[in-house]
């Protein structure tokens, strides 16, 4: 039961007592009038009562005097009595409540009224005393006076005795009375007292030990018990306070553990940072100390935010300002080997920030200084998740070494070379003149001179080709390209091997589209790369075969010539080493002329150098066709 | 027809002398450009054949000083070089040499080919 609704009763309780207690104090105050009304009526009972008997007496007297005097003025007198009796008698039953006693006074009205005319009235007109009067009055009045009397007697007591009893009991009820009222102000004393008492009880305990819970809860102390939850308002309010209570110890918990969560998280993100910057430290210590120039540059800003020490000593720094920045780099002049001239823009991070990667491409790189470095370009673009450019990572590794190398290589090879060509020339020479001036009378000494003589061609040619390919790749080679014939060049190609076509029995036939244009070469050196061609074919033709050579056009820019033997073909898996240095095919049947194991090689190199290109198609079984391409001339 | 061969090398001034003589010509040898110089007017030979690097004085000077002296202007100089390329060939040229004979020269046409260059 609700509070409200407890106290509403209590109160509605103490109204009712109130109301009670009014309704008490009313009827007491009734009981007190109606005790004020019956003492007045008793009063006036008793004064009607004793005129009543004082009428009477009077009655009998004025009565005694009339008949005795026989005086009219008595008999009048006598007649005044007789109304003020029957006025008495008729006022004093309204004052008397109890039938008996009306009763009493009527029997007792009938014996005076009897008196009043038998033994009165009958009498009065006899006027003066005499005996008979006496004996009249003695027959007729005295008897029934007699009667009167006692009556009057009787209903005296009576009165007397009701009125003491009546002072009696008013007495007894005063005193009640008087009890009861003073019982009223402790009543609501005590009344009042209950009902703070139960206000106590029912909301100020539970609030105060609800408050002491809430104080010790918002110490913290989310363990303490709360009071029991009762039916009303104030268990409401703990229920809810306990619900509130558990929700905000809930939240608190949540929110700590978040908090850990949290906490965990951010060790675990500062462990990462801390790997992440050690790994980058590394990475950096790591760049650092590498002989390779290395720059990362930023796309957005185009600006380079590492540069090693490599590169700082290479390239310089770049400056700040931006305009200058580029300036700074275009004033490099960037040559790929053979001096052909790489765009500004498109070396270096500029490439790599366009999405190409680049691996080991040899650039030759003029400083703004004016130092002319050779370097070996690597890079490739950084991209981000989605695959945007976001920079670029590009090395530089300085190989003037290499190329310092490369060049005493080549130097030497080429002193070697020179110094050993002199004395063969002067052996091949001496065996020539010797061979066509002295007759000799013993065959074998002819061949054993010839033997002597094909060796040091062989071993010229060796050292040839040997010094071709260390000015080929020294750079040293110089061409000299003019616009030929195609025709040109075959003819001339073919008269410098007729003589050995001709000793191993097989032709060489010429077949030229028409229409093919003339071509851009080196005259000398496209010679070269055609012997080497048709003397590799008819070193691998058979017998009385025909090698052929062909020229066609191939694309607009360029012309191709092919030399087609039909030889015994060539393995495709051993097809990729052929233009390689050194490599020969070995097998008996193959060493019917001894190559130097450079000629694909030159072929190939001298190819390259005019811009084309040279490959070969083989079948097995089938012959060979080795193609060149060489630049039209425009 | 007569040639005088300015080489320092003796073999391969041996072998160009006998391929030389074996090719119909009368040979005068030098062992250096100052050698020529000093035989040249004595000589009176056709044809000069100058080794294109000799110690004393080499081929280029050689061929300057015999170019810069009316006597010996007109005798056609051919040089002998192992610098067969396009550059040394036209600094011979510019100098006033007919042409030039690469080295390793074959030693069975040596002749024919300096003929060839003559003209002839």
């Amino acid at each position: 039961m609700s509070i409200r609704a407890r106290i509403f009763a209590v109160i509605g309780a103490v109204v009712a007592a109130a109301f009670l207690q009014t309704m008490f104090v009313l009827y007491l105050e009734g009981e007190r009038s109606r005790m004020r009304d019956a003492q007045s009526n008793a009063f006036l009972r008793y004064d009607s009562q004793a005129r009543l008997v004082r009428l009477v007496g009077e009655l009998e007297g004025a009565q005694r005097a009339a008949l005795l005097t026989g005086d009219t003025a008595v008999r009048v007198e006598y007649e005044q009595l007789w109304t003020l009796y029957e006025r008495a008698v008729t006022l004093l039953p309204q004052y008397i409540d109890e039938p008996e006693v009306r009763n009493h006074l009527a029997a007792m009205d009938a014996l005076i009224r009897d008196w009043h005319v038998n033994a009165s009235l009958v009498l009065m007109p006899a006027a003066g005393p005499s005996a008979e009067m006496v004996r009249r009055i003695d027959e007729l009045s005295t008897p029934r006076m007699r009667r009167i009397h006692g009556s009057l007697g009787r209903f005296e007591t009576q009165e007397r005795n009701r009125i003491n009893d009546q002072r009696i009991s008013a007495n007894t009820r005063g005193l009640q009375t008087t009890l009861q009222t003073l019982a009223i102000p402790a009543l609501a004393v005590v009344m009042l007292l209950a009902l703070v008492a139960f206000i106590a009880r029912i909301v100020l305990d539970p609030l105060e030990a609800f408050a002491q819970s809430a104080r010790q809860i918002s110490d913290g102390n989310f363990d303490v018990s709360l009071p029991p939850a009762s039916r009303d308002e104030i268990g409401a309010m703990v229920r809810a306070f306990r619900d509130m209570t558990t929700a905000v110890q809930r939240r608190q918990r949540d929110l700590s553990d978040a908090l850990s969560r949290e906490r965990e998280v951010s060790q675990l993100l500062d462990t990462q940072r801390a790997k992440a910057e050690r790994e980058h430290q590394r990475l950096l210590a790591t760049i650092g100390t590498v002989p390779v120039a290395i720059l990362i540059v930023d796309a957005a800003t185009r600006r380079t935010v590492v540069q090693n020490r490599t590169a700082e000593a290479l390239l310089g720094r770049e400056p700040e300002d931006e305009e200058a920045r580029a300036d700074y780099w275009n004033s490099f002049s960037v040559t790929l080997r053979d001096g052909t001239p790489v765009a500004k823009g498109l070396w270096g991070w500029m490439r790599v920030l366009s999405g190409d990667v680049v691996v080991g491409e040899e650039l030759i790189v003029t400083h703004p200084d004016g130092r002319v470095i050779p370097i070996l370009m690597s890079g490739a673009p950084l991209r981000d998740d989605a695959g945007a450019i976001i920079g670029g990572v590009v090395a530089f590794q300085d190989i003037t070494n290499l190329y310092e190398v490369d060049r005493l290589k080549s130097e030497f090879v080429s002193i070697v070379s020179h110094e050993l060509r002199t004395p063969l020339t002067s052996i091949k020479g001496a065996l020539q003149l010797l061979l066509a001036e002295v007759p000799l009378a013993d065959p074998d000494h002819a061949t054993l001179m010839n033997v002597a003589l094909s060796n040091t061609d062989r071993l010229v040619r060796i050292i040839n080709d040997i010094l071709d390919i260390s000015k080929i790749e020294a750079g040293k080679l110089g061409l000299n390209a003019k616009p030929h014939a195609v025709a040109e060049v075959l003819s001339l190609s073919v008269q410098n091997v007729q003589h050995l076509a001709q000793s191993s029995g097989l032709t060489i036939s010429t077949v030229i589209e028409p229409g093919v244009p003339p071509v851009f070469v080196d005259l000398d050196r496209s010679i070269q790369v055609m012997v080497n061609l048709i003397s590799n074919a008819l070193k691998f033709a058979p017998a009385k075969s025909e090698v052929t050579l062909a020229a066609r056009r191939e694309g607009d820019l360029f012309v191709a010539l092919s030399v087609t033997d039909r030889g015994r073909g060539i393995p495709s898996d051993k097809v990729g080493l052929l233009f390689q240095k050194f490599q020969q095919l070995d097998g008996a049947s193959t060493r019917k002329v001894r190559g130097t194991g450079l000629g694909l090689a030159i072929v190939k190199a001298l190819v390259e150098m005019q811009g084309g290109r040279a490959w070969v198609e083989s079948e097995v079984g089938v012959g060979s066709t080795f193609t060149v391409t060489v630049p039209v001339a425009r | 027809m007569k040639v005088l061969l300015a080489e320092d090398e003796p073999d391969v001034q041996l072998i160009a002398r006998l391929s030389l003589k074996r090719a119909g010509f009368t040979v005068v040898t030098a062992n250096n450009g100052r050698e020529a110089i000093d035989k040249v007017g004595e000589a009176h030979p056709d044809v000069i054949l100058l080794d294109w690097m000799m110690p004393e004085m080499d081929g280029f000077d050689t061929c300057r000083h015999l170019k810069a002296d009316p006597a010996t202007q007109a005798i056609p100089i051919i040089f002998l070089t192992a610098k067969v390329q396009e550059t040394e060939v036209s600094k011979a040229l510019a100098l006033g040499a007919v042409g030039c004979i690469g080295k390793p020269f074959d030693a069975m046409t040596l002749g024919q080919q300096v003929l060839a260059i003559l003209g002839r």
